[in-house]
């Protein structure tokens, strides 16, 4: 018992990071059309920024900032300088998968030369431990929970009450519509890459603070949870990122305390094999 | 030097094996399997395991199953079995239903779990150690050191790789081959011609599956360890690269691409000297970074690759030279077509009295999320009439169309052809009945030329199934020869005969307008369901299609014609039904129709 909850608690830090990630994946999908690979690499590459700054002797809350600064910009000239050229030509979007594992590599191995392939960590306190009701968690957990929790508040605000969010949606429903309706997409969707990258370079900090040590390759397994989250609410569907996040985190997380820890993977990766089989809009999409 | 050689060649033969079974699967039947390597592997780790002995030989620091000792050429014989077993459980991701995308997505993420799977289980294959001292072919026989037995294995690799171009060359230039093609330029289309997309698919993975896993145990054959080290996601990419930068649907440019891609970049990193002040993983890491720049770059500059997908030119007997220019829409004023019956399933019209139904809509409704597009639509179109349904924009026409066709399921309703119910039915059967569409969009399959869109829509082509294909040409040669005859028949009767080897997607609108209906009647409908055929089209040429339409219908034919102008349907269409807001409002010939207000309201305010 004392075990289920303490892995439950694990499970909420895991869910929180996978939250963040999973929102800004799916907005980024759903808006601009491009099923982007290369996340995960953009996420690594955020988490390695904070590290240089870390290193310099900032704490690697300001390392964050700087993370999110770097990935929102990298993500709106990848868009710029590759994706959407591509797009304009009529590129068939498995032809833009391809080009998104193009970009993966470039980037996720870029980091490796210029990092070098070891682990690394950040210098950091992990704050007090807190027991309660069962569950264990450190300072810097409840600050990830937090911080998902203000972002996801955050992301329905947006979605539900500001008029770029519902540009945003009217953009993912119906690209020439919303154009027709006066709304202009090409902004629309140049905003959500900047917004949508930021959220990933977030993602990439505090999963690289969760995970503790982390080394280039590190966000290819995590890109499955992200995958299997976002296909577990539906493509393009925020609130589903969100719930599906929750799902994938806790059952990842809650297996390992009865599994071998590294099978923990197998249970979101059965999840997305089977949402893909069964019901691949999703349980928040509509029915194909 | 002779072990330089060897491993050269050996590499080469193997990659280009890779190459040559991803380029089929990707290049020719748009199967985009980002699992790739997942097959491979398979191969290597059946190979191993059949030919190493039991796990407690060399004093057990192995672990593995299997172990069965067995002589060559079994493991090479379980490693192609293995790869192709292997496909079946993902056929599944690449049916009628899920995205292309979606599927690649599927499979990557299985290659990337299946490879921590086998990282972690060590009792399976080693785990991450992987499996090591796997025995060379024939080595109790002849002394693997000895370069007479390097040589002969590189022989041996080298000569299978040839097999599999000759086999895959095979089976691409046959009428088989031409529908993964098909499937590849547009799968809807293809499914719509009656085209089993999940059978063709699967093919592809099977087959592509068993040669992937023949070169895995070739692979491990020659090196004698495997690890799943040799076979991270990221290895299939590199195929993809070499398969993209030599000529994606070009065998010889797959082979072309192995060698300037996996093989290439090895040889080249080897002359890099070793510097002590670099870090130990920037030469890789780099490596990695410039195949994902090739990939980016040559889909930007040359997307073709290297070796383009060369054009299939079947000479037509006693067609005069092809003119400067394809001729403009329009051009030639309807000359008298030769009277070539181009159906010859449909029985003759009727004697009088009311004809019977051939496709009988019943409280057909659709829904789109909340929206309704179809609501509770009952339609009867009789034998031998051209039937015309018109109405505004969004008023579900289309919809209808589609789901009776099988494109697109019902939300309810029964939909019944030929006395049969076909409400469950999918678009390829219905196509193999006689019941088949055209599309609003153009729908041309972009990279066959115009002859080869009208023979991929020719049913019961011997050559037309995988086993046909290997069966090889002279099985197919004659329902080959009598389909291109019937196929000239309809492209001079369409005026298009001078066109017949140009890519179908170098021309006109109106052209591929045409294409598209003779590519249907290619099908030996019993009916059509044609989509707008006319859109687009000049007025002169859309009389003429109109006028063939109507001479089709007199020979027995049934149409049913979706269509916005009004004049096309005063001209051609008896009876009309008009569709307004999912529902069909009234029936009747033109005449009537305009007396009546609802319609015309229907038309003037939507």
């Amino acid at each position: 018992m004392a075990l289920f909850l303490a892995s439950v608690g694990f499970g909420l830090v895991t869910a929180s990071v996978l939250a963040i990630a999973a929102v800004g994946f799916t907005l980024q999908f759903g808006v601009t059309d491009v099923l982007n690979l290369a996340y995960g690499a953009i996420m690594i590459a955020g988490a390695y920024v904070a590290y240089v700054v870390n290193q310099a002797g900032a704490s690697v809350w300001v390392g964050l900032v700087a993370a999110v600064a770097v990935c929102s910009l990298g993500s709106v000239l990848v868009n710029s300088g590759v994706y959407a050229p591509f797009q304009r030509r009529g590129t068939s979007p498995i032809t833009l998968v391809i080009v998104s594992l193009g970009m993966t590599l470039i980037i996720e191995f870029g980091v490796e030369a210029v990092a070098g392939g070891a682990g690394v960590s950040y210098t950091m306190s992990q704050g007090t431990t807190f027991h309660e009701g069962g569950l264990i968690l450190t300072t810097v957990q409840l600050v990830i929970i937090a911080l998902s929790l203000v972002i996801m508040a955050g992301v329905h605000a947006l979605l539900r009450y500001t008029k770029l969010g519902k540009a945003m949606r009217a953009t993912a429903a119906n690209k020439t519509l919303a154009r027709n309706c006066g709304i202009r997409t090409s902004r629309v969707i140049t905003v959500t890459w900047a917004l949508t990258g930021a959220l990933c370079g977030l993602a990439g900090v505090v999963f690289a603070i969760d995970s503790g040590s982390f080394d280039p390759t590190a966000t290819d397994i995590f890109l499955v949870l992200i995958l299997a989250a976002v296909f577990l609410g539906g493509p393009g569907q925020a609130y589903g990122a969100m719930l599906g996040a929750l799902v994938i985190g806790l059952a990842t997380e809650v297996s390992a305390a009865f599994i071998p820890p590294d099978y923990k993977y197998v249970v979101a990766f059965v999840i997305l094999l089977v949402m893909l089989g069964v019901r691949p809009t999703g349980l928040l999409g509509a029915p194909a | 030097m002779t072990y330089y050689l060897v491993n050269l060649l050996i590499y080469a033969a193997v990659d280009a094996m890779a190459c040559l079974a991803l380029n089929q699967q990707f290049g020719i039947a748009g199967v985009t399997n980002f699992g790739f390597i997942i097959f491979q592997a398979a191969g290597g780790y059946t190979a191993a395991i059949l030919a190493m002995p039991p796990k407690s030989a060399n004093g057990g620091f192995q672990s593995y199953i299997g172990g069965w000792n067995l002589p060559f050429p079994l493991p090479w014989i379980g490693a192609t079995v293995a790869g192709g077993l292997i496909a079946l459980p993902f056929t599944f991701l690449v049916g009628r239903r899920l995205r292309g995308d979606f599927a690649a997505v599927g499979l990557l993420v299985t290659a990337v779990l299946l490879n921590l799977l086998v990282t972690n289980y060590v009792p399976l294959f080693n785990g991450d150690a992987g499996l090591s001292l796997i025995p060379q072919p024939l080595q109790g026989e002849f002394n693997p050191l000895a370069s007479g037995y390097k040589w002969g294995l590189t022989v041996v690799a080298l000569l299978l790789c040839a097999a599999v171009y000759w086999f895959l060359r095979r089976i691409t230039e046959s009428p088989y081959g031409r529908s993964l093609r098909a499937m590849r330029d547009n799968d809807a289309v293809a499914d719509s011609l009656g085209k089993n997309l999940l059978s063709l698919r699967t093919g592809m993975l099977v087959l592509g599956g068993a040669i992937a896993g023949l070169s895995g145990g070739v692979l491990v054959s020659y090196i004698t360890t495997w690890s799943p080290a040799a076979w991270g996601y990221a290895e299939t990419v590199v195929l993809f690269a070499a398969v993209i930068i030599g000529g994606a649907g070009n065998h010889r440019g797959a082979i072309l691409g192995a060698i300037l891609v996996p093989v290439g970049f090895e040889e080249a990193t080897r002359y890099i000297p070793n510097s002590n002040s670099l870090p130990p993983n920037l030469i890789p890491s780099l490596q990695w970074v410039a195949i994902g720049l090739l990939i980016v770059l040559f889909l930007w500059f040359r997307p073709q690759g290297i070796l383009p997908e060369r054009k299939r030119v079947i000479p037509l007997p006693g067609l005069p030279a092809p003119r400067a220019g394809p001729p403009a829409d329009g051009e030639k004023a309807a000359p008298a077509a030769p009277a070539i019956s181009v159906r010859p399933r449909a029985a003759p019209p009727e004697s009088p009295g009311p004809r019977p139904a051939v496709l009988e809509a019943v409280d057909i409704v659709r829904d789109f999320g909340g929206v309704r597009a179809v609501n509770d639509v009952s339609l009867a179109v009789r034998r031998g009439t051209l039937t015309g349904l018109i109405g505004p924009n969004g008023a579900g026409k289309s919809t209808l169309l589609a789901i009776l066709a099988g494109t697109l399921r019902a939300s309810s309703g029964t939909v019944i052809y030929q006395g049969q119910d076909i409400t469950g039915m999918p678009a390829y059967r219905r196509a193999r009945l006689g019941l088949v569409r055209t599309f609003q969009l153009a729908s041309e399959f972009k990279r066959l030329t115009v002859l080869e869109n009208l023979l991929t829509a020719v049913p019961s082509n011997r050559g037309d199934t995988l086993r046909g294909a290997i069966a090889g040409r002279r099985y197919w040669k004659g329902d080959e020869t009598a389909a291109i005859a019937r196929a000239q028949a309809v492209l001079s009767r369409f005026g298009l005969e001078s066109l017949a080897n140009s890519y179908a997607g170098d021309l006109s609108g109106g052209q591929r307008r045409l294409v598209e209906i003779m590519r249907a009647l290619m099908a030996e409908p019993t009916m059509l369901l044609l989509d707008e055929p006319m859109a687009g089209v000049h007025p002169n040429l859309a009389r003429r299609i109109g006028n063939e339409l109507v001479a089709l219908c007199q020979e027995g034919m049934t149409i049913l014609m979706v269509e916005h102008e009004l004049a096309i349907m005063d001209e051609f269409c008896d009876p009309v039904a008009v569709m307004a807001e999912g529902a069909v409002l009234a029936e009747g010939t033109m005449a009537q129709l305009r007396r009546r207000s609802e319609v015309v309201e229907a038309y003037l305010v939507g």
